[in-house]
């Protein structure tokens, strides 16, 4: 695959399975090994580096609506006790566990990659997706009662008295903000559901196609990060929207 | 990249250039999730608890717990290169730095700026709900403004959605 491999002769379709002897001429790693990497750890590495990359943008990202959610609730604490009455507590708490046994199969799949367990990691991985498709599922409905009710976000916001939960706190008029909050958040985060189950997809295809061994996991690893990462923003998301 | 065949990064397995990931046992990540799943009972639990101010306090410290397990151990930032929990731990402090600046901003207009009509909403005179609300009852003459808010202007209920 590399130029360089011109100058020694090559057997076609070689499989040299070890590459630390090779570092005179041109070196000839296994397969998975991208030409303008020495090592596996070094293509490691740099992956792993990159995703961290990646995460912290992601940490970011997220930030700023958390920031906007922090300045809101400063400003309207009471308001902010009064719509998260709104939010089914049962719903978020479920979801949160959903989301947590998931990140469980998830750091289940890498370990069986680093192992080897095909088999295993395939299952894993369709866990996880499971999982990740049951979160969003709940979400419908949750969403789905928030629009029956008219809890929607800034002008739209229009509650129907029958539609509200029983015995919480009148909602003052400018309810309509946190449900704006409400929904930009949970709604980022549900758009990062809907890319981690794409991303889980691909990992899972490549699993059965016997892409990954002992000594190579690294997509399998990388989609995990994401995911935890998802796992990691609902983490706060729960406590601050639903258990106020 | 610092990670060159010369620099061991197991002493166990020298400079093979191959991978040796810590490979964690299975019950210990059953052993995490257990942490997480007792965690989220807890801040649920607590919810039903009124602590006051303390409330806050409390949801952010279990969901900062629930989520060290979740970096340290399921995103292996425990074993792995150094050099990613240095990018991780400096995203949080730039997150800790635009919280405090921005909310150190947001919580003082009102104050800072009472005659520039910063707590009284513009149209109507009513007292805009967010900009002090501490001060409320007697605002004309603790503020000593000339632009106290209009007689008859409500707080809390039914004041207009704000225009910040």
């Amino acid at each position: 695959m590399s130029t360089e491999a011109a100058t020694e002769p090559v057997v076609p379709g070689d499989e040299h399975g070890h590459d630390h002897d090779a570092h005179a001429g041109g070196h000839h790693g296994p397969k998975w090994l991208a030409h303008h990497f020495d090592t596996p750890i070094q293509q490691f590495d740099t992956a792993k580096l990159g995703m961290w990359v990646f995460l912290a943008q992601e940490l970011l990202f997220f930030s700023g609506l958390f920031v906007a959610y922090g300045v809101y609730r400063n400003w309207y604490p009471e308001m902010f006790k009064a719509a998260a009455h709104q939010l089914n507590k049962e719903m978020g708490a479920t979801n949160t566990v959903v989301l947590l046994f998931s990140s469980l199969t998830a750091a289940l799949a890498v370990r069986s990659a680093q192992v080897g367990n095909r088999k295993l990691t395939g299952r894993l991985i369709l866990t996880t997706i499971g999982c990740a498709c049951m979160f969003l599922v709940i979400k419908f409905f949750e969403y789905r009662h928030k629009f029956e009710a008219g809890l929607l976000p800034g002008r739209f916001y229009h509650p129907h008295v029958e539609h509200l939960a029983a015995g919480s706190p009148p909602l003052p008029d400018n309810t309509g903000t946190f449900f704006s909050i409400y929904f930009m958040m949970t709604g980022v985060h549900g758009v990062h559901v809907l890319v981690g189950i794409g991303v889980l997809i691909w990992i899972w295809i490549r699993n059965n196609r016997g892409d990954f061994s002992k000594e190579y996991f690294t997509p399998v690893d990388i989609v995990a990060l994401y995911w935890h990462l998802v796992d990691l923003v609902w983490i706060y998301l729960f406590p601050l929207l639903y258990l106020i | 990249m610092s990670s060159q065949t010369d620099v061991p990064h197991d002493p166990q397995h020298a400079d093979d250039g191959a991978v040796h990931a810590h490979i964690s046992s299975v019950p210990f990540y059953v052993a995490v999730f257990v942490g997480l799943l007792c965690l989220t009972i807890a801040t649920v639990g607590q919810s039903y608890v009124d602590l006051g101010k303390a409330n806050l306090i409390f949801v952010i410290l279990i969901a900062t717990m629930k989520a060290s397990l979740v970096v340290t151990f399921f995103m292996h930032l425990k074993w792995d290169n150094k050099f990613n929990a240095l990018i991780f731990l400096s995203t949080i402090f730039f997150i800790g730095v635009f919280f405090a600046y921005t909310l150190n901003d947001t919580d003082k207009r009102g104050e800072l700026d009472p005659d520039q009509n910063v707590h009284v909403w513009e149209k109507t005179g009513e007292q805009a709900p967010g900009g002090m609300p501490k001060a409320e009852p007697h605002a004309p003459a603790a503020a000593g403004g000339e632009h106290a808010p209009a007689p008859g202007g409500e707080h809390g209920g039914s004041t207009p959605v704000p225009q910040h």
